[in-house]
Parts: C-alpha cells; sequence; structure tokens
C-alpha cells in the first residue's frame, strides 16, 4: 500500500520534470531560432535560399561573408567598433570607478543629492538629447570623429555604470579602504593603489554591461559617423538593407559578422556574463 | 573626545574635497552632453527650426501642432499597448524560475540559449526579424509547408493592428523572457530557504508557497524588473523600430522615441521634434521618480 503511494508520487515527479523539460526545450528552440535560421542562411547561395528557407545548405558556401567583409566593408567597420568601443571602455571605466568610490565609500555634503542626479539622468532616451548633441558636436567640430563618440558614450553610458559600481563599493569592507586613505595618499595615488585594485572583480561585469550597450547602440553613432569608412558594426547593419535592397543569404552573413565578437565572447565565457547581467538590480 | 571629533571633521572635509574630484569627470561630461541638451531642448520646443540657420521663436505654436497631429496620438496609442505587454514580460519568466526554483539538470544548456537575444542586441533582433517575417521568409514557408495556402497573406508586419502587436510581443515578451528568468532565477536564490521549510511544515503546495514565500521574498526585484521594461518600452525602443518596421506600416509603430528621430533628423522639423522630446523627457522623468524610489527604499531596509 505504502509502496504504491510513493511509485505514484515518483511517477508524479517524472511526468511534471518530463513536461518542463518539454516546454523549456521549446521555448529554447523559439529564442534560439533566429540565430539558427541566420547561420543556415548566411551559407546558403540566393538562389538556394529562394528555393528553400529552411532547410540546411546542401553545399555550404562562404562566399557571402567575403562578400561582406570586402565588398561591403564589414571588415572596415570591425575595427572602427573595435576602436570606439575599446577606448570608450577605457574611459568609461576610469569615470565609473572613481565615481562610484565617491558614492559608494566617502561620506561628503551634497553626495546624495548628487547621487539622485546621476539615478534620474540614468534612463534618459537618447532621442530627447540627439538632435542638441548633434548641434553640440557640430559646434565643437568632432562630428564624423571618433572623439566625439567616445565623448558621447561614456556620458551616455556612464551614469548606469556608476550606479553599479557604487553598490559594489559600498559592499566592500571599510578597512580594505581605511589604511590607505589615512597614509594622506592624493586622490590620483589612492585611485591607482586602492580604487581600480579593488574594482578588479567588477571589470568583467562592468565591461560586459557596458560594452555591449556600445556594441549594440545605434543612434548617437547614426547621427555622429555620417560617413560610411567611419561606420560601427550596429550602424553598418542598420543602414544596409536600405541602401543594398540586399539578398537575405548576404544580410545574414553581415549579422553573423556583427554578432561574431560578443557571441565568441558569449561562448567563452558564458556563466560569468549571464550572472553578471543582473549586477546593480538584484539585492545581496 | 575633542580630538576624535576634530579628526572626524578634518576626515569629512578630506571626504569632500576628494569626492568632489573623484565626480568631476562624470559631472562634467553628464553636463555637456546630457543635462545640457535636456535644457536646450526645451528652448528649441518653443521655435521653429530646421537644423540650420537660426531657431525662430514661436511660443507654444509647436505644443498646437502637436496635440493635433495625429502621428503624436499614434505614438501614445503605441505606448499603451507596448506597456500592456509588460505584464506577460513580467510574468512568464516570474512562473519559468519559479518553476526552475528548485534546480533542473542541464539548466546551464537552457539559460545560454535564452539569454541569447541580449548577446545580439535590438539592432540585430529587428534586422533578423524583418527577414523571418517578410512575405517570402522562412515563417510563411514553414506554413506553407504545413499546409496553409495562404500563408503569404498573413503579413504580420504589413497590416496596423498586427505590426504593433507583433512588435510589442518581440520587444517586450520575446526579447526579455531570458533575461527575465536569469535574473528572477538569481533574487530567488537570496531567499531564506527556511521559509520554504517552515511552509513545508504547514503543508502549503507550490501555489501557496509561490504566492506567499516567494513573491514577497523578491518583490524588490519583481518591482524593480517591472520598472525596468518601463524604460525599455519608453526609452530604448529606436533600434528595433528601425530595423524591423521604420515605423510603419504608415506611423502605426511610431512611439515617442521614433517620432522625435523622424521629425527631426527625416523631416529637418528641430522645433516641432523638441517639442515631441519634451513630452518624453517627462514620461521619463516620472519613470526615474519611481526608480529612485524604489532604490532609495530598498537601501533603507
Amino acid at each position: 500500500m505504502r509502496n504504491t503511494e510513493r511509485t505514484r508520487r515518483l511517477l508524479h515527479r517524472r511526468i511534471s520534470e518530463g513536461i518542463t523539460y518539454l516546454l523549456l526545450t521549446i521555448f529554447a528552440a523559439i529564442i534560439a531560432y533566429p540565430i539558427y535560421f541566420s547561420i543556415i542562411s548566411s551559407l546558403k547561395t540566393p538562389t538556394l535560399y529562394t528555393s528553400d528557407k529552411i532547410g540546411l545548405p546542401t553545399a555550404p558556401t562562404l562566399a557571402n561573408y567575403t562578400s561582406v567583409l570586402t565588398n561591403m566593408h564589414m571588415l572596415q567597420f570591425l575595427i572602427n567598433t573595435l576602436i570606439v568601443v575599446g577606448l570608450s571602455m577605457v574611459l568609461y571605466f576610469l569615470i565609473c570607478t572613481a565615481a562610484g568610490f565617491a558614492f559608494g565609500k566617502l561620506r561628503f555634503k551634497g553626495r546624495l543629492w548628487a547621487f539622485t542626479f546621476v539615478l534620474f539622468i540614468q534612463i534618459f532616451p537618447q532621442m530627447v538629447i540627439a538632435g542638441q548633441v548633434y548641434q553640440l558636436l557640430n559646434k565643437m567640430g568632432m562630428l564624423n570623429t571618433f572623439r566625439g563618440l567616445i565623448l558621447v558614450w561614456v556620458a551616455y553610458f556612464a551614469p548606469f555604470g556608476t550606479y553599479i559600481m557604487t553598490t559594489y563599493y559600498a559592499s566592500v569592507p571599510k578597512s580594505l579602504v581605511e589604511s590607505a586613505r589615512i597614509d594622506g595618499a592624493n586622490v590620483l595615488q589612492q585611485l591607482v593603489r586602492i580604487m581600480i585594485p579593488i574594482a578588479k572583480p567588477m571589470i568583467g561585469t562592468l565591461g560586459i554591461i557596458g560594452a555591449l550597450a556600445m556594441w549594440h547602440e545605434l543612434p548617437f553613432s547614426m547621427l555622429i559617423l555620417q560617413r560610411q569608412q567611419l561606420r560601427t558594426l550596429t550602424l553598418g547593419i542598420a543602414l544596409m538593407q536600405g541602401e543594398f535592397g540586399l539578398p537575405t543569404p548576404v544580410l545574414t552573413a553581415a549579422i553573423l559578422v556583427t554578432s561574431g565578437v560578443p557571441l565568441i565572447l558569449y561562448i567563452i565565457f558564458q556563466n560569468y556574463i549571464t550572472m553578471g547581467s543582473t549586477a546593480g538590480s538584484v539585492k545581496g | 573626545m575633542h580630538k576624535t571629533r576634530v579628526k572626524r571633521t578634518r576626515r569629512l572635509s578630506q571626504d569632500a574635497k576628494d569626492g568632489w574630484v573623484l565626480l568631476s569627470p562624470l559631472l562634467l561630461l553628464t553636463g555637456i552632453f546630457l543635462v545640457y541638451p535636456v535644457f536646450s531642448n526645451f528652448y528649441y520646443s518653443l521655435t521653429q527650426y530646421k537644423g540650420f540657420g537660426e531657431p525662430v521663436f514661436i511660443g507654444l505654436e509647436n505644443y498646437v501642432r502637436m496635440f493635433s497631429d495625429d502621428r503624436f496620438y499614434s505614438s501614445l496609442k503605441n505606448l499603451l499597448i507596448l506597456t500592456l505587454y509588460i505584464p506577460i514580460g513580467v510574468g512568464l519568466p516570474l512562473i519559468i524560475a519559479n518553476v526552475l526554483r528548485t534546480g533542473l539538470k542541464g539548466w546551464k544548456l537552457y539559460r545560454g540559449l535564452l539569454y541569447l537575444p541580449n548577446i545580439l542586441g535590438p539592432v540585430i533582433l529587428g534586422t533578423i526579424f524583418s527577414v523571418m517575417l517578410s512575405q517570402v521568409g522562412p515563417i510563411t514557408e514553414i506554413l506553407t509547408r504545413m499546409g496553409f495556402a495562404d500563408a503569404n497573406r498573413i503579413y504580420l508586419l504589413g497590416r496596423s493592428k498586427s505590426a504593433i502587436n507583433t512588435l510589442s510581443f518581440l520587444f517586450v515578451v520575446w526579447m526579455r523572457v531570458g533575461f527575465g528568468c536569469i535574473y528572477f532565477l538569481a533574487a530567488m536564490s537570496t531567499i531564506d530557504s527556511s521559509l520554504y521549510d517552515a511552509a513545508k511544515i504547514d503543508g502549503t503546495n507550490a501555489l501557496q508557497d509561490f504566492i506567499h514565500v516567494t513573491i514577497p521574498g523578491i518583490k524588490f526585484s519583481i518591482q524593480f524588473f517591472i520598472v525596468l521594461a518601463f524604460i525599455e518600452v519608453f526609452a530604448r525602443m529606436y533600434g528595433m523600430i528601425f530595423t524591423l518596421t521604420g515605423g510603419g506600416p504608415g506611423f502605426a509603430t511610431y512611439t515617442l522615441e521614433f517620432g522625435v528621430y523622424m521629425l527631426s533628423f527625416s523631416a529637418y522639423q528641430k522645433g516641432y521634434a523638441a517639442a515631441w522630446a519634451v513630452v518624453l523627457f517627462f514620461f521619463c522623468a516620472i519613470i526615474a521618480l519611481i526608480q529612485i524610489r524604489l532604490i532609495r527604499s530598498e537601501e533603507r531596509s
């Protein structure tokens, strides 16, 4: 009697587990299908794609990739993206670390006010400021320069990064900071000796959040980089469809080139990236 | 006693000096590229300005025009539709995370797939979906092979109603579910497990646990996630709209954000666009204030 009860329970658990797996698999398939579709389409010739849009490519070709990288200047766009995102990230990291330290570990008048200000401006849509930023850069002679885009990107994304660094520094024990501050070292020395070393575990998280946001950014790069040879990958692909009326296999190859670096990094650091993404918004 | 107070005051003034030095790069940059533009935007909203030459002061004319512009009301209506999808975009990952809470073998693989949209980003996703949902795309072909002869007439992005609903579903639900699961799971892992044990002794079922232990345990995270969803809808949609629908058909998938772009850079009516941006500013300011209150109350507890 008791035995049948246990078997029934076990069976019940197995079934519900099976249903969970089934639903999760369907779900994951729906989420992953677009990227699967892009991969298989990018390996097809345009003729093959027209006749079969959903099957696997019979004779995979890399021709779309060569065409995208050379004829459509995606290689140039990739280099541009790496330069702009790389330089922006250095500045972004320094600014967020310094400001996060000030908010998280120092006590001074006006701190709360300034922190509220940072939280407030952090959510503003690019479109509220885009027109004015364009005028401003025009006056400063920084349109069509990476310099201009870097400054705007860092200004726009640093508030959120600062918020994350603030929550991090607030959680660091005081003793780590105290001794070096009593030394009477100046701010710059403190930055190099204490703040940055303590921030090391956050480099990855901040890097993911900042670099992904910049990699995906469209409106500012669209306004600031109007010469074709200066384009970033995301800008390149956003304008590509309209400019060329591309066949899908070529477009999907361009998609994979654009997402290539983030995807490869994601495959290597999956655990780290998915967990880091919740920084600043989950308690604890 | 007196000595420590002196030390403390000195320490505080040192903190103040260092604090403002450390904040200065951030305040300088945001001052120039965020705060100044917001303020000058208010001024431009009262002018007629094409983007070159001198702006001409015209008072509230732009606002009068805006309140009789169909595109403006369409944008507001679309934002309302988009926000109606938020309960699904929050509830679905919450339920999935709750099912997965006690652990599931192979979860890492699923997690890896569910997070993919965040790696690809809205511009790429908009581009892929515009291909996939086109009349001659793979979805049509799959449906045709399944025996739907008229599949190419189901052109989701071609009709106003289905276009805005498709956009809403993709942006608010599809794109955010994976992140939501990961986010809620991370939040649920901070709940003290003894609470579940206590509930078990009371003989509660899974649904009761969910309502009485899980939801109160991650209340802050749920509220924060809802606020994030609002931010995404009001302030982060441009990339996907641009690549998926271009605002169309007609202006059926305009939002305030997209409208500002079209008026400002496509129609060169920068003064008029600035009036739209002012409305957008106020929506975002309300959301920002809610978020600040949320973070403050969390810090206090």
